[in-house]
């Protein structure tokens, strides 16, 4: 199998997370134009009952993307693609089955995996953090955040 | 299709059992969302001889039409009800922010509105459209800690609550309504209200959405829209910050209510406490806080407030200041044997007051929580109601230098005892019109934009730390924002009137609508900004994120006149229900007929009966008995709240009214003669 292209990704700098979870609202607004953070494709947790910070759950945009293999296996037209700009593993919901095969596949299942689903006229479609692709300033997300603790790595300059 | 809002309010009557749903489209848009519809409801069903502990109070929690959304802000809930810690007890206001509001418009409600009394503890679960009241024998006796605790346990990590602690089960008038473990609805004593409903916590998970009608506009105005609350030239946090801790050694980190773009909260944990573990919970740090020896033991008695459930800026700023004065006009001596520490010099302002050590302060706090003895018990009531049943009533007189006595809470950014900034006569005056007019203490939604500008923006305002925004510029913005040129002038006190009228109106406006969208006005209520070019704030961002979350086209006049009409609607409840008129009004003046604490100038009582005069007339109020007119109220949309108040004889602008007032005099609500201190 001809290696994939790497991706960008989104680094979390988990100190300057200030829990307001506006991140979570954009990334719903943007991609399901509601707002709604069960919808969202970040997760901030966080307990205020114990002195640890807060956690922030982020697609790990993986170099051997266990989602796209698992659902490339599985179809003939799989739903998750490489976006050629970014190298995002992204879901088309067009394409998407509903087998949640991804979900199964992702190895931070279930704790830490922030591929989501939601429900459609028929079964449901899954979603996960395709790095905005298709917004030509980037991940809403890095954008909104009050605190700057999101950061976008192009592929490029990613670290191994 | 409905957008913005959820379309349905909760209602529980807990003497029944029942939990049934409003329909918001009743109440929109006139009224908003918020303290806008909470106000609408309370006018059509809140009959007027209702006490604060009686069945008939009724309890709202709600949220707005912009709450769960991206607008920054927007994690706010409005509590409100007849507030027991006001004396007498009035329908008033408390806000909170945290996580709780928005979950409420995930799992599909626009607010919570709790009637009757429960027979035995009972919580309320809501989840996703769906809500049930459920026995809490269990959590009966918990402070709001365990509660919470308890509720994630059973109903999963994100759910969210709101509960009432110890203090709110005791009835106490200082008991908060608490969420998370820094947020809470403190002022009004609403937590006590939960407490005698027997409600012990309302705890909410939603999965659901927030419809919005133009989600691109939405998102474009949040992600380019003013980052003036987060800007440095605004607020030196990590001065603050160090401030707060005394010099001593702590770790700090920012914090934020959901959902908003500027932080106002950071939580503190001294390093000796990081040590013992992560059982020491971060407690959210606003601008109040105890001063106290030795200081890294604040965050321990901070949580030990919220976890019982009770006001600390009540205790802080008011009841411990309060003993010291006691003690220094020889009235108490020690508290069940713990030293009361006093100044050598006379206490005149809070600043003057001496630090408690950590011990203390815990067992006042817990005396005050469990009602322990004859001293925990009456202050359990805050020190208004403490002051006439301690020390046969030698301590009332004590109290007109912290408090407006009628609104039982402490002055606050209004130049004289001294919480908040320093604010230089005149401009404290706009402060005291909003205290005499207003339900509660203004601060928190209203005086706090206009007090810090002057304070922080302008020149010549007469501060050791003058403004950057030159004088000229200062008329600019205020001809923009205001309409008048001379709002921010230094130099005009009393003359012309309404330009202290103007400012004390126009924040109270906004506070409403703020209130109802529901927003914070950390945000949304500025009016100078150091981010453009011309130093006036953007004024207008609330009409444009209503219209993009509701799909109503609305300019900020028609918001700002809905605001009008919320402000009016209130007024005209504390009319017919509580007997509000120009008398009563006057009443906070106890507090302010002292020396001023910045700058030494005492208010002339008769002159500043013109400003509200003025405020009256600006409002559409009676002149004689500060009671809305029939013009007003008809120009404001509300024909059918003119007939009500006729009915009751309350309404402003006729002859029968103004004879029929003349009656019901009431001794307590004279002016009180301000106390010399030695």
């Amino acid at each position: 199998m001809p290696a994939l292209p790497r991706s960008g990704v989104i680094v979390a700098d988990e100190a300057r997370c200030l829990t307001c979870r506006e991140c979570e609202v954009a990334c719903s607004l943007l991609h399901e134009d509601v707002c709604s953070p069960n919808l969202s494709r970040i997760r901030i947790e966080f307990n205020d009952f114990v002195a640890d910070g807060p956690s922030i759950v982020l697609c790990k945009q993986c170099d051997w993307p266990a989602c796209y293999y698992a659902c490339a296996n599985l179809w003939d037209e799989p739903a998750i693609r490489i976006d050629a700009a970014t190298g995002a593993r992204c879901i088309d919901p067009e394409l998407c089955h509903g087998c949640g095969a991804c979900l199964r596949a992702c190895p931070l299942t279930p704790e830490r995996t922030v591929i989501g689903q939601r429900p459609r006229e028929r079964g449901r479609v899954y979603f996960k953090c395709d790095l905005c692709y298709d917004r030509p300033e980037g991940p809403v997300c890095v954008a909104i955040c009050p605190g700057q603790a999101l950061t976008y790595v192009p592929a490029g300059e990613r670290r191994r | 299709m409905l957008y913005g809002w959820t379309g349905k309010i909760l209602r529980v009557d807990l003497t029944s059992g029942a939990v049934t749903t409003i329909e918001t489209e009743r109440y929109i848009p006139d009224f908003v969302g918020g303290v806008g519809i909470a106000a609408r409801i309370a006018w059509e069903e809140l009959a007027p001889g209702v006490d604060a502990f009686d069945d008939g109070n009724m309890l709202f929690l709600m949220v707005g039409p912009l709450t769960g959304t991206l607008a920054s802000g927007a994690g706010r809930v409005e509590v409100l009800g007849i507030a027991p810690q006001q004396r007498p007890s009035i329908f008033s206001r408390s806000s909170m922010g945290g996580h709780w509001g928005a979950e409420l418009k995930y799992a599909g409600f626009d607010g919570v509105v709790v009637q009757g009394r429960a027979g035995a503890p009972v919580y309320l679960w809501v989840h996703d459209g769906e809500a049930e009241l459920r026995d809490a024998a269990h959590l009966w006796g918990r402070g709001t800690y365990g509660t919470t605790r308890a509720l994630r346990m059973a109903h999963g990590p994100q759910t969210r609550v709101v509960s009432c602690g110890q203090a709110g089960e005791a009835g106490s008038r200082i008991a908060v309504v608490q969420t998370e473990t820094g947020n809470a609805a403190g002022q009004g004593g609403f937590g006590a209200v939960m407490g005698t409903k027997l409600l012990k916590a309302i705890a909410v998970r939603g999965t659901g959405a927030v419809r919005v009608a133009q989600p691109r506009t939405l998102l474009d105005l949040c992600l380019n829209g003013s980052r003036e609350g987060q800007s440095p030239q605004t607020f030196d946090y990590r001065r603050w910050m160090e401030q707060r801790s005394g010099g001593e050694k702590a770790t700090f980190r920012m914090k934020k209510c959901g959902f908003c773009a500027t932080p106002c909260q950071f939580t503190m944990t001294h390093n000796a406490e990081l040590r013992q573990g992560p059982s020491v919970p971060s407690v959210a740090m606003q601008c109040w806080g105890y001063e106290q020896v030795p200081r890294r033991s604040d965050a321990v008695t901070r949580a030990m407030t919220s976890d019982y459930g009770l006001n600390g800026w009540e205790i802080a700023y008011g009841i411990i200041p309060w003993l010291e004065l006691c003690k220094q006009h020889g009235l108490i001596d020690t508290l069940d044997g713990i030293d009361i520490p006093i100044p050598d010099e006379p206490i005149l302002y809070r600043r003057d007051a001496v630090p408690w050590p950590a011990e203390a302060i815990e067992a006042l706090i817990k005396k005050i929580a469990f009602r322990d003895g004859e001293l925990g018990d009456a202050l359990a009531d805050g020190a208004c109601y403490a002051g006439e049943r301690l020390f046969g009533g030698a301590g009332a007189d004590l109290l007109d230098r912290i408090y407006p006595r009628r609104a039982g809470q402490t002055t606050h950014w209004a130049g004289h005892w001294g919480t908040g900034g320093n604010i230089y006569w005149p401009h404290w005056l706009p402060p005291t019109l909003q205290w005499c007019v207003d339900t509660r203490d203004p601060a928190s939604d209203s005086t706090h934009q206009w007090a810090e500008h002057v304070m922080r923006y302008i020149e010549g305002n007469r501060s050791p730390h003058p403004g950057p925004i030159p004088m000229e510029r200062v008329r600019h913005v205020c001809a923009a924002v205001y309409g008048h040129p001379d709002v921010c002038d230094p130099d005009i006190t009393y003359d012309p009137p309404e330009v202290k009228a103007i400012p004390a109106l126009w924040h109270s406006h906004r506070a409403m609508l703020v209130n109802s969208l529901v927003l914070c006005d950390r945000e949304h209520s500025r009016v100078f900004s150091m981010l453009t070019e011309d130093n006036v704030a953007d004024t207008a961002m609330m009409a444009r994120l209503f219209s993009a979350c509701t799909g109503y086209d609305v300019t900020q006049a028609d918001l700002d006149r809905a605001g009008e009409r919320i402000w009016t609607l209130l007024r005209a409840l504390d009319v017919r229900n509580f007997r509000r008129d120009r008398r009563v009004d006057l009443s906070s003046l106890n507090a302010f007929t002292l020396p001023g604490r910045d700058d030494g100038v005492t208010l002339d009582p008769v002159k500043f009966e013109r400003l509200l005069d003025s405020y009256y007339e600006l409002s559409g109020w009676d002149r004689s008995t500060g009671w809305p007119t029939r013009e007003r109220l008809a120009a404001l949309g509300m024909p059918d709240v003119a007939d009500g108040l006729e009915d009751a004889g309350k309404l402003g602008g006729s002859d029968r009214n103004t004879r029929h007032q003349d009656e019901h005099k009431e001794p307590e609500a004279q002016t009180r003669r301000p106390v010399v201190v030695r």
